[in-house]
């Protein structure tokens, strides 16, 4: 039994990582059709300032963590403000292409900003497990599922129910006729590269006690993330936490059950080969494009 | 174009006319590469010299070595305006392969070179069949899958890598020459004319039209007859065998190979290299990979406080992409035709009213 069960709730913690991750990503795919690269990366630096005010000002985590969320905030509205906003005229390519280079510039200020000795992250609750039959769980992992789902759950109502969500969905159907319908499109832009700052963060904060942050330290996550999004599809806010979990579970079982060397390899084929035959994804839908 | 025709029409002395296609010769693209290629094996010879520091040949090679696999990038970024995140993971498989066909099978130079052209290219269309189906973004999404996974590979499968402790190789035999670090320089300038001279003729053929008419609306050229997936996929093919080529060079050149130097880090300089040098120049090709991997090297490093830190280069390559992107859309290109430009149609201009 706890041969399935443990490793099962083990990868929803990861997959859990992955879903904040790539809902990042999406968020800032469906508002400026821009592939949010970066996402790691700017997660990376914020979450190293959470681990800085933790090692370095004794400051308790979740005093840390606010401090992580206006790192986080204020570099997605600088690097709306700043970079994307004035690139009006820009193609998609030429946004992405500014994502990439925005990987650089925060891989490199990392160390610069921060200093070059890795930090260790805390967990929020250090100790304790829950036994469910013959596995069991940390409080930590409880917390870290529950949150993700919840913020996730969160987004969604705030997307479907609310005026804000209505302007980020019109805007992501079509930004020209939702700026026609006098939607602030730029406040909406600005939220969303604001919004996948945070969760990028969290991701962060939620990955980092299990290994050293170093200005690396979220690779794996940015690109396992950027795979969840193709996986679960483009078109949809949920396809891409659904790709996220997907991902962190199979993984883990073809690490465990097939080759712990290959795994990872296997998994990524695996992928690939499923877009052979959905090439939209998960939950995708046709998309048409016009002249 | 009319300042052309009218230079034909009014040069009605041979001699005259031989003095004009003399002054318009070193504009012939096929010439212009030859002798960029010819002045660069030049440069072995001032190192033995001792002119120039050994440090530097080896620099430069390397920036000629990135120039070829930027090159085929600049083709799918620049002319098709596609991303590819695996450069590095096809730079590396071609590293690995003419490693593993010249020293373990012992097939010598050529058959090495083939396999490391072949094979990723190979892996390339396969990849290229896959996801450029579906949009363009993907293509990006899925090389850095193939990346990822070449990476991992290149970990772990030490009978073909070496694993984490690298792979060593020995410089080539090549017409029976026993090459040295000067003449493997050499070979390296000769590939990258050789690369030069091909991508301008690809580009200027049919296929430089059609992905120009892709470029501007896919989907009106598809109704103009072009076949949009055909042109694409010949684009990325030919950029992972620039890849494979310029991989192959670089273990040829350094004699070892480390996993590490084909993460995705590499791959995005090259991405960097190919937007600061200018999209769709290949001079400027050769001089982003100048700016992104020598300037670094020879200049940043040595300043006083700066060189001390290891984040430099980085910020260095991510700063100018942005900035590039940003306020100078055609990269150093632009920057010479803004400065060059005037002159050049000023003299233009004298000859016209001269003849």
């Amino acid at each position: 039994m706890d041969e399935v069960l443990q490793p099962f709730l083990r990868s929803l913690e990861t997959g859990s990582v992955y879903a904040l991750a790539a809902l990042g990503i999406i968020v800032v795919w469906r508002t400026s059709l821009v592939m949010h690269f970066a996402q790691g990366s700017m997660g990376m630096f914020a979450g190293t300032a959470v681990a800085f005010a933790v090692n370095r000002f004794g400051q308790p985590l979740w005093v840390s963590v606010l401090v992580g969320v206006a790192v986080a905030v204020l570099m997605g509205f600088l690097v709306d403000f700043a970079v994307i906003r004035r690139l009006r005229r820009a193609t998609a390519v030429g946004k992405e292409i500014i994502t990439l280079g925005l990987i650089m510039v925060f891989l490199g200020l990392a160390p610069i900003v921060f200093g070059t000795e890795p930090m260790l992250m805390p967990k929020a609750i250090p100790s304790g497990d829950i036994g469910l039959g013959t596995a069991s769980i940390s409080y930590n992992s409880v917390l870290n599922i529950g949150l993700s789902v919840a913020i996730a759950v969160a987004l969604f109502v705030v997307l479907q129910k609310t005026k804000i969500g209505l302007a980020v969905r019109a805007t992501a159907s079509s930004e020209p006729t939702a700026r026609l319908m006098g939607i602030n499109t730029r406040r909406v832009t600005l939220l969303a590269w604001a919004l996948a700052g945070v969760l990028g963060m969290l991701a962060a904060v939620m990955i980092a006690p299990a290994t050293t942050v170093t200005p690396t330290f979220m690779n794996t996550v940015q690109v396992t993330a950027l795979f969840a999004c193709v996986l679960g599809g483009l078109q949809t806010f949920y396809g891409p936490v659904v790709g996220g979990y997907v991902i962190a579970v199979v993984g883990n079982f073809l690490k465990l059950y097939v080759s712990s060397v290959w795994g990872d390899q296997l998994l990524y084929l695996l992928i690939l080969v499923f877009l052979v035959f959905r090439p939209n994804g998960l939950f995708g839908k046709t998309y048409m494009q016009k002249v | 174009m009319t300042e052309l025709d009218t230079r034909a029409v009014d040069a009605p002395a041979p001699p005259r006319r031989a003095a004009a296609t003399l002054r318009n010769m070193p504009r012939n693209p096929y010439l212009q590469y030859a002798l960029f290629g010819a002045a660069l094996c030049v440069l072995p010879l001032l190192a033995s010299a001792g002119v120039l520091k050994a440090s530097t040949l080896s620099t430069l090679a390397f920036v000629l070595i990135f120039s070829i696999a930027a090159m085929g990038l600049n083709l799918l970024l620049g002319y098709a305006g596609l991303i590819s995140l695996g450069t590095a993971g096809f730079m590396g498989l071609g590293a690995y392969l003419a490693a593993y066909v010249q020293d373990d099978i012992g097939l010598g130079f050529w058959v090495a070179l083939l396999a490391a052209l072949v094979i990723p290219t190979f892996l390339g269309i396969i990849v290229g069949i896959v996801s450029l189906r579906v949009r363009s973004i993907y293509l990006a999404i899925a090389s850095l899958f193939v990346s990822e996974i070449l990476l991992k590979t290149f970990e772990q499968v030490e009978w073909f890598t070496g694993g984490t402790a690298g792979k060593q190789s020995a410089y080539p035999v090549i017409f029976g020459i026993q090459t040295t670090r000067g003449s493997m320089f050499v070979v390296c300038a000769v590939a990258l004319a050789l690369v030069m001279m091909l991508t301008h003729n690809v580009v200027h053929g049919q296929m430089g039209r059609a992905l120009h008419a892709m470029r501007s609306s896919e989907v009106a050229a598809k109704a103009m007859g072009v076949n949009v997936l055909k042109y694409k996929l010949v684009a990325f093919s030919v950029a992972t065998a620039y890849a494979g080529l310029a991989g192959a060079l670089y273990l040829f050149f350094l004699k070892s190979s480390y996993p590490s130097t084909w993460g995705l880090f590499l791959s995005l300089n090259v991405i960097a290299m190919v937007v600061v040098g200018g999209l769709r120049s290949i001079f400027g090709t050769v001089a982003g990979a100048f700016v992104i991997f020598a300037v670094p090297e020879l200049v940043l490093k040595k300043l006083p406080v700066i060189g001390d830190i290891s984040g430099v280069p980085y910020i260095f390559s991510g700063v100018l992409i942005v900035l590039v992107i940003m306020f100078f859309p055609h990269g150093l290109k632009g920057l010479v035709d803004l400065v060059v430009g005037p002159i050049r149609r000023a003299r233009s201009n004298k000859e016209v009213t001269g003849a």
